[in-house]
């Protein structure tokens, strides 16, 4: 049984997705939406990983990250983002940077998704009701955020590719 | 008799019980020494709120002299509120914009109607020749009527093609249509206000009806008074006067609604107060929603929400024991965290309960503004025009077909933008043109020296057309006097699906002109024609304008097809659908619990309630609604924006029952400027003990995004939290000694303080968000502040004098309808 494996992924996964959303809604705190919504999703990944915890130590998977790193910058690095994001925010080049950063924060976000499926599966096939009932769950809750991406994507591409 | 309506807002009682029809009573108020004999009447309704009174307009040689409400009225049945019966005297104001200007060397000053409009023609041009049709933006109103907005739509949407126009009522009924739409599949009230006078339950969520919507609380005041009274349910943090009647006042913290309405529905579910029946054969997601607010039992929502367990569980055991159950919202729910996904939830409970589409069960999503109904039928904010579904192809097709304009013309790659992002776009350069119509945002937006930054930007070209020189106004690159209510004719919408036709009274101010014919003039400037190269704004007149709306309403769930102008003049109001088969009107929605959520009819395909997220055709189809209502759940999470020692008390905003948003109107009325003339800040009196604050003190309220500095009141109000009118801009702002007698600027706005977050899915700024920290600057000399005393605002210290006017409105109690 290698479901270890899956577990590592999962939570390295989500690890990922977290840190790049607080970055990416960081760099873009203009976009207000973006800002309050990366923080919030950001912190659901990093309690999706909490819920795999006991998992991780019943099939001797590596300590799950703790999601150091995920959290909103503090002090002085949040005030020099939010300035620079200030100042990038009114130049018309703000855009294309705002649609390459969502473009892989979509691909991180699928990343996830595949993450948690493949767990899922492993987890059916051991049938371990628990583990499918944990991974079920935060599977769906994982789509969402695919999911919310590609709704902003499909909304901010035509103003900065076609106004611009 | 005669009566003091600043003092007594809601007037003489009529009680009645559930078995009458509510008493006649006709408020009327006529301009000092006017002679009754020589007035003549034209029939309107109000525009100071969304609950549309009928009234008559009074005239006397061509001005404005005075209002009636009218007796045959469905929806006031001869009442009217403070703000209605006094605020049309801002119509004759000698302020009013009476000749286009243009800014020259930094001045406004005057230019012709041809000079004004070649330039924003020539500015269109540019633009759309740089930038494309999406680098133009128009920002609308709730104030106008149906034919001013289609026009509008047409000229933007099917015209010019961008997908940027929304309107302020964004900021008051967003979430009351995406709400709606989650829910019941398309747009619309489903309820009565007739269903007021027959409930035995009212739940009032987030809605100060006795200061939003003063006839409304008159009717419940009158059920409260007679034979069967309903029980009454209040959620609000402040002391307001519903609260002050109900049999329970949950003043939750700010930002948790959804905890306690999750809880609510927990209880119907365990303690078995939820027909089945209804719910299995007439809704799907039952099973989601019953595991979701599982997660919620009665002692966490007290600890997330700060009320005991015990009210909860009293609340819900009224609504659980309800059989008549009227449930409402506003914007404590809309401008709040997690907006739509609570909206959702009250909708939910009536659903629950079986409670929809018969005399006395409804939900209401109430609405802000007079003409509110209309942006979202007219297409004029973010809906597409007869509630058709921008993802739809069918609808933009069938759309097209009616305006004769190939489908690729009509913007539907997204949904049409809200006008957080428009802001947004212009702060970034890819909006250049920004046409504000009949609002005010340099005033009403979220964070305002953001917006005053974006506003004077050198590279935005702004255009602004009001009836007065508004703080937004003040910063246009083109101004253009308009017509308001009462100066022309059209047609508009209460939140009861009510459609009034307003007469014409007297003529505009000197050159000013109706929305409808300035936006007509722009449209035959551009040369904007169909596909057969006829001019795309067909009509002239509003009667005609009506005519093409009623076209595209025809078969839609808003359908105008079977009024007409003639039906509609000195009629009582007339609810839509109104067509061949319901030649009457229509008065409750889904009498048959089919709802409209089959995938080719809904209005929209949903949204992930946390995320806003939209869902596709397929996601839609997939859940097979299929007629059935759509019960929506989700999780609670905290505010974006919790308090913290630097800012330890949290905001909220909102108004008093005699001013209208930016006081444009209500300021140039004396009798309601004299009711509230200057800011104020609401503290509880835990906090104001705590930071050494008495009556009338002037404070300074900061947050992370500004200040403002205004005498504090005492009240009643919730620990915690601090509530800021949001009237008081800066038009009028004269030197005043304050209370330690410096002449201070302002900032007096309560937007310099409020947080720019909006809704996922409704996109509704959220006004009730955000934290502030509250100081003392100056002692009060013994004068306490000028607030209201009569309202949620009423003083805990004793000595304030009391608000009042004068014995001037006649009430006649009686008569035949």
């Amino acid at each position: 049984v290698k479901i270890d494996r899956a577990i590592d992924d999962v939570g390295e996964a989500e690890t990922d997705l977290a840190k790049r959303l607080v970055a990416v809604a960081e760099r873009h705190a203009v976009e207000h939406d973006l800002y309050h919504l990366g923080h919030t999703l950001a912190r659901q990944c990093v309690e999706r990983v909490e819920v795999l915890r006991p998992f991780a130590e019943r099939y001797g998977a590596t300590p799950l990250p703790d999601g150091t790193g995920t959290d909103a910058s503090s002090g002085l690095l949040e005030t020099l983002r939010r300035k620079a994001s200030e100042v990038l925010g009114r130049s018309e080049a703000s855009g294309l940077v705002l649609l390459a950063d969502l473009r892989e924060t979509y691909l991180l976000a699928h990343r996830a998704e595949i993450s948690w499926v493949i767990l899922l599966q492993a987890a059916k096939a051991a049938r371990d009701p628990e583990l499918i009932k944990a991974a079920t769950s935060s599977h769906e809750a994982s789509q969402g955020v695919a999911t919310w991406l590609r709704t902003k994507i499909k909304v901010s591409a035509p103003q900065i590719l076609v106004s611009g | 008799m005669t009566s003091d309506r600043i003092a007594h807002i809601w007037g003489a009682r009529t009680p009645h019980g559930p078995e009458d029809e509510w008493p006649v009573r006709v408020d009327q108020y006529l301009r000092d020494g006017t002679d009754e004999s020589t007035v003549a009447w034209v029939a309107s309704a109000c525009v100071l709120c969304s609950n549309g009174c009928g009234m008559d307009i009074g005239v006397v040689d061509g001005r404005i002299v005075g209002v009636r409400g009218r007796a045959t009225d469905r929806v006031n049945r001869g009442r009217l509120g403070p703000k209605g019966l006094f605020g049309w005297q801002a119509n004759g104001s000698p302020d009013r914009l009476t000749t286009p200007m243009i800014r020259r060397d930094g001045e406004l000053v005057a230019a012709t109607w041809d000079e004004a409009m070649a330039l924003i023609v020539e500015r269109t041009r540019a633009v759309v020749k740089e930038h494309g049709p999406l680098g133009l933006g128009f920002y609308t109103t709730g104030q106008l009527f149906i034919e001013d907005y289609y026009t509008i739509g047409v000229v933007v949407r099917g015209g010019l093609g961008t997908p940027h126009l929304d309107g302020n009522t964004r900021l008051c009924t967003a979430t009351s249509d995406a709400a709606l739409k989650e829910t019941f599949g398309t747009d619309g009230d489903p309820g009565s206000l007739a269903d007021i006078d027959l409930c035995d339950t009212l739940f009032l969520v987030g809605h100060n009806m006795a200061e939003t919507h003063t006839v409304s609380w008159a009717r419940v005041l009158d059920r409260l008074a007679g034979p069967a009274p309903p029980r009454l349910i209040a959620v609000d943090p402040r002391p307001t006067k519903v609260a002050a009647v109900a049999d329970v006042h949950l003043a939750i913290r700010p930002g948790t609604n959804l905890a306690l309405l999750n809880g609510i529905q927990r209880e119907l579910i365990v303690n078995g107060w939820v027909d089945r029946e209804f719910v299995d054969a007439h809704t799907v997601g039952y099973d989601r929603l019953a595991d979701v607010v599982d997660a919620y039992p009665p002692q966490r929502v007290a600890d997330l929400c700060g009320v005991t367990a015990e009210d909860v569980l009293v609340a819900a055991r009224i609504i659980g024991e309800s059989e008549r159950l009227v449930s409402t919202a506003l914007q404590g729910v809309y401008q709040s965290h997690q907006a739509t996904a609570s909206a959702c939830q009250i909708n939910n409970i009536n659903l629950l309960r079986g409670m929809i589409g018969r005399p006395g069960c409804t939900v209401f999503q109430m609405n802000g503004q007079p003409t509110a109904q209309n942006t979202r039928e007219t297409g004029a904010d973010g809906d597409l025009v007869g509630m058709r579904n921008w993802q739809n192809p069918d609808h933009v097709a069938d759309l097209a077909r009616l305006w004769n304009v190939d489908p690729v013309q009509i913007p539907s790659w997204s949904p049409p933008t809200h006008v957080m992002q428009m802001f947004r776009y212009a702060e970034e350069g890819s909006i250049r043109f920004l046409w504000i119509t009949g609002t005010n945002p340099a005033v009403s937006l979220p964070e305002l020296h953001r917006i005053r930054a974006i506003l004077e930007q050198e590279r935005l070209f702004v255009v602004v057309s009001d009836a007065f020189l508004t703080e937004t106004a003040m910063r246009a690159d083109v101004v253009l006097p308009a017509a308001m209510w009462g100066e022309k004719l059209g047609t508009f919408t209460n939140h009861d699906r009510t459609v009034h036709l307003s007469d014409k009274a007297v003529e505009p101010p000197g050159e000013a002109r109706s929305d409808l014919d300035i936006f007509r003039d722009y449209a035959h400037r551009l040369g904007l024609a169909d596909k057969d190269g006829a001019p795309l704004v067909s009509w002239t007149t509003p009667e005609q304008c009506f005519d093409a709306f009623k076209e595209v309403t025809r078969d839609r769930p808003c359908d105008y097809s079977g009024l007409t102008y003639e039906k509609l003049r000195g009629s009582g109001g007339i609810q839509w659908p109104c067509n061949a088969h319901h030649p009457n009107g229509t008065e409750r929605l889904y009498t048959d619990a089919r709802f409209n959520t089959a995938t080719d009819e809904c209005e929209d395909y949903g949204h992930d309630l946390l995320t806003g997220a939209a869902f596709e055709r397929k996601d839609h189809a997939d859940l097979a609604a299929d007629g059935r209502a759509v019960l929506k759940a989700a999780h609670f999470n905290p505010p974006h924006e919790p308090p913290d020692d630097e800012y330890p008390l949290l905001l909220t905003t909102g108004r008093t029952a005699y001013h209208f948003h930016t006081r444009t109107k209500t300021r140039r009325a004396p009798q309601l400027n004299a009711a509230a003339p200057q800011m104020w800040v609401e503290l509880s009196s835990g906090d104001a003990a705590r930071l050494d604050i008495t009556e009338g003190d002037l404070v300074r309220v900061a947050s992370a995004r500004g200040h403002l500095v205004a005498p504090a009141r005492i009240t009643d109000l919730r620990e915690g939290v601090v509530f800021a009118p949001f009237h008081f801009g800066y038009w009028d702002w004269v030197a005043q000694p304050q209370p330690d007698g410096v002449e201070r600027e302002p900032p007096t706005a309560a937007n310099e303080l409020t947080i720019t977050d909006w809704d996922p899915v409704s996109k509704q700024p959220l006004f009730k968000a955000g934290a502030v920290r509250v100081e003392k600057v100056a002692g009060s000399n013994g004068h306490p502040s000028l607030a209201p005393t009569t309202t949620a605002s009423a003083p805990v210290t004793s000595g304030v004098p009391p608000t009042h006017g004068d014995s001037t409105v006649r009430e006649t109690i009686g008569g035949q309808r």
